[in-house]
């Protein structure tokens, strides 16, 4: 069962580099030189072959390999392609897809002939095949039956909007008469919007995209990378299968981006040093995806040689006035947080700080506006693991819904550590304390008598914080704790500086997000 | 082309027909915070989120004679959202097509301001937001 459901993501996904790669084809056959559409090939074929090789295609994988060989030459210029090459390429390209379509295996005679002199051309040098007298064409294929189209994200977010919103009709159905329920309407309706139900989860299938897909954005950047720092890499994905929100993925792109340049430029070390140390010459990057409910857990781990701990030290000494005690007091998830603080970079500069440093505040950051937490391992010459969890969807968030006067305002629940009546004793002293009230100007003879919501330290804010320490703000009542459906803000709610979106409740009711990070500077 | 006339703090304005997208009614406004006077608040209205705004406080910076249950005249353009309070209704008219913009003239000889969406949302973008 489970090779089946591999086995119709390969054809899937080989099918649509293959598409691709003929248009790649048809551009490179009027510029023949141009590297730049080479690598662009290299990168479709590569893909193709790494699927393969994952299912044990080895003759579909071997034949990529050949082909991509003289990519390579094109690629770097050292040979000189003409026509013949790029038909040589159309027509393995043919061949190519009919291995997908045959699940790995060709077995037509005209293509067994066609892999037979396609792979001995293969063998050759490039520039001999001119050489050669021209090729019988081979018969030109009508396209493959149509069974899929590209539709446009936005006009399934707004299918998604629209349908949702006919199910939000449900709240407001009057109460039958009886003469109504006897006539069967009742269980017309209830028929009708079990349909609607259906309808609306069948469309939020079609803004997701494997992880695979997310993890084969990243190998020819991984290749281009692992190039520039001379260093041999590659990208394994484990659970490609995993099914994820394309607006999630498509938001976790920089994030992901940064963590791979970290691991190639500072975790993976060069081959020679990696093979006195006892390990395989290639380096491995792993993006590992797991489903735990509703909630995505990503990631990435690198086996190079961790992070660098004395350097850590050496910032918490001098920018932090800590002493090797208060150090060792520090727990291990605490001390490798401080990589996460935003002037981290800067320190590295002063310590020659060997590692990490670059961007990882920025990578905190989205992954906290995402609604999501990020924890962090590494062990000396092992390797680093950053563990990042994430909500599965982006458009369904949680929240607490609180009034403050007469507005309705919301916090995603992944920020909320605890709520207090206002008149109770605090279980803990609050630190950090934001009058939203006079925030917002509500005026007071709407205010209720109220609670306290604390909230959850922010992951950016590194170790400096404990739980204690989070911000509490005032609401005068709370609504509860339900799920929103999130909508970004418009430009003018943007300018106010202290909201994250809107959030409309399941009855249709809007309530304001309120931003934690802004909350957070605007309350120091 | 046709135009769409409405009566706010005493002045008339006309938007042109195809820029409206529903006349909304029974509608709950959601108030925000730290908005400009003249802004009502939110709606979601069939898959959208309209801003909405006392056209008569926007465009005049007079108080407008709003009833419990206004109607809200949507706009649509482009990308933009915008909900417009009238005090009152007019209707239809059809005048000659001079750009969009200017000052045409009902049956009645009152002076109907014509405008475009474009620019009741960049004067509202104008205005002061925030703490």
């Amino acid at each position: 069962m489970e090779l089946e459901k591999y086995q119709k993501i390969f054809s899937q996904e080989s099918s649509r580099y293959l598409e691709e790669l003929d248009s790649v084809l048809l551009k490179v056959e009027n510029d023949l030189r141009d590297q730049q559409l080479w690598g662009e090939i290299h990168g479709k074929i590569h893909s193709v072959k790494g699927m393969a090789r994952a299912l044990s295609m080895m003759e579909l994988a071997n034949f990529c390999h050949a082909m991509e060989t003289w990519c390579k030459l094109f690629q770097d210029g050292d040979k000189t392609p003409d026509e013949r090459v790029v038909q040589l390429f159309f027509d393995g390209t043919d061949l190519l897809k009919a291995f997908v379509a045959g699940k790995g295996e060709i077995s037509e005679p005209r293509d067994l002939e066609s892999l037979r002199s396609i792979s001995e051309d293969l063998a050759k040098d490039p520039e001999a095949l001119a050489d050669q007298a021209e090729p019988e064409m081979r018969t030109s294929v009508a396209p493959g039956k149509i069974d899929r189209i590209r539709v446009d994200y936005a006009l399934i977010e707004s299918l998604l909007a629209r349908s949702q919103e006919i199910m939000m009709l449900e709240k407001s159905l009057p109460p039958l008469t009886q003469d109504q329920i006897s006539a069967g309407i009742g269980s017309w309706i209830n028929h009708y919007i079990s349909m609607l139900k259906g309808l609306y989860f069948q469309l939020a299938q079609l803004r997701l995209m494997p992880v695979q897909d997310f993890g084969d954005l990243f190998v020819k950047t991984i290749r281009d990378l692992a190039k520039s720092y001379n260093r041999d890499v590659k990208l394994e994905v484990v659970g490609g299968e995993i099914e994820v929100d394309i607006g999630l993925m498509d938001r976790l792109r920089e994030p992901f981006m940064h963590l791979l340049r970290n691991a190639i430029a500072h975790g993976i070390e060069p081959p020679d040093e990696r093979e006195k140390a006892g390990k395989d010459r290639e380096g491995k990057i792993v993006l590992n995806a797991e489903r735990h409910g509703d909630q995505l857990i990503l990631t990435v781990q690198d086996d190079g040689r961790g992070l660098d701990r004395e350097a850590i030290s050496a910032y918490l000494e001098e920018k932090m006035g800590m002493s090797p005690e208060e150090m060792n007091s520090l727990s291990n998830e605490k001390l490798l947080n401080i990589i996460c603080r935003p002037d981290f970079s800067s320190a590295k500069e002063t310590t020659q700080l060997a590692g990490r440093g670059i961007g990882m505040n920025v990578i905190a950051q989205a992954i906290e506006y995402l609604g999501g937490t990020m924890k962090i391992h590494s062990e000396p010459s092992r390797g680093t693991r950053f563990v990042i969890s994430l909500p599965l969807s982006l458009s369904i968030i949680y929240a607490v819904l609180f009034r403050l006067g007469k507005y309705v305002l919301a916090i995603p629940t992944s920020h909320v550590h605890t709520i207090e009546n206002m008149g109770s004793e605090p279980s803990r002293e609050i630190s950090q304390f934001c009058d939203l009230g006079s925030l917002l100007r509500v005026d007071d003879e709407t205010r209720g008598n109220g609670h306290i919501i604390r909230l959850r330290p922010s992951v950016t804010s590194g170790i400096s914080q404990s739980e204690d320490e989070g911000l509490g703000i005032s609401a005068d009542a709370i609504i509860g704790n339900m799920p929103l459906m999130a909508i970004p803000l418009g430009e003018l709610l943007a300018k106010t500086g202290l909201f994250a979106g809107v959030g409309i409740m399941e009855n249709g009711d809007i309530s304001l997000i309120l931003d934690v990070e802004k909350l957070q500077a605007a309350a120091a | 082309m046709d135009i769409f006339i409405f009566e706010a703090a005493g002045h008339y304005f006309g938007i042109e027909a195809r820029y409206i997208y529903r006349i909304a009614d029974g509608v709950v406004i959601v108030p925000v915070p730290l908005m400009p006077g003249c802004y009502e608040g939110l709606i979601y209205y069939r898959g959208d989120l309209f801003d909405v705004v006392d056209m008569g406080r926007l465009m005049e910076n007079e108080v407008s004679t709003l009833h419990d249950d206004p109607y809200i005249i949507l706009l649509k353009w482009n990308a933009g959202k915008l909900g417009l309070i009238p005090d009152r209704v007019v209707g239809m008219k059809w005048v000659e097509d001079n750009g969009g913009t200017g000052t045409v003239f009902n049956e009645r000889g009152d002076v109907v301001k014509l405008m475009t969406p474009d620019e009741i949302w960049s004067k509202l973008a104008g205005l002061a937001y925030g703490t």
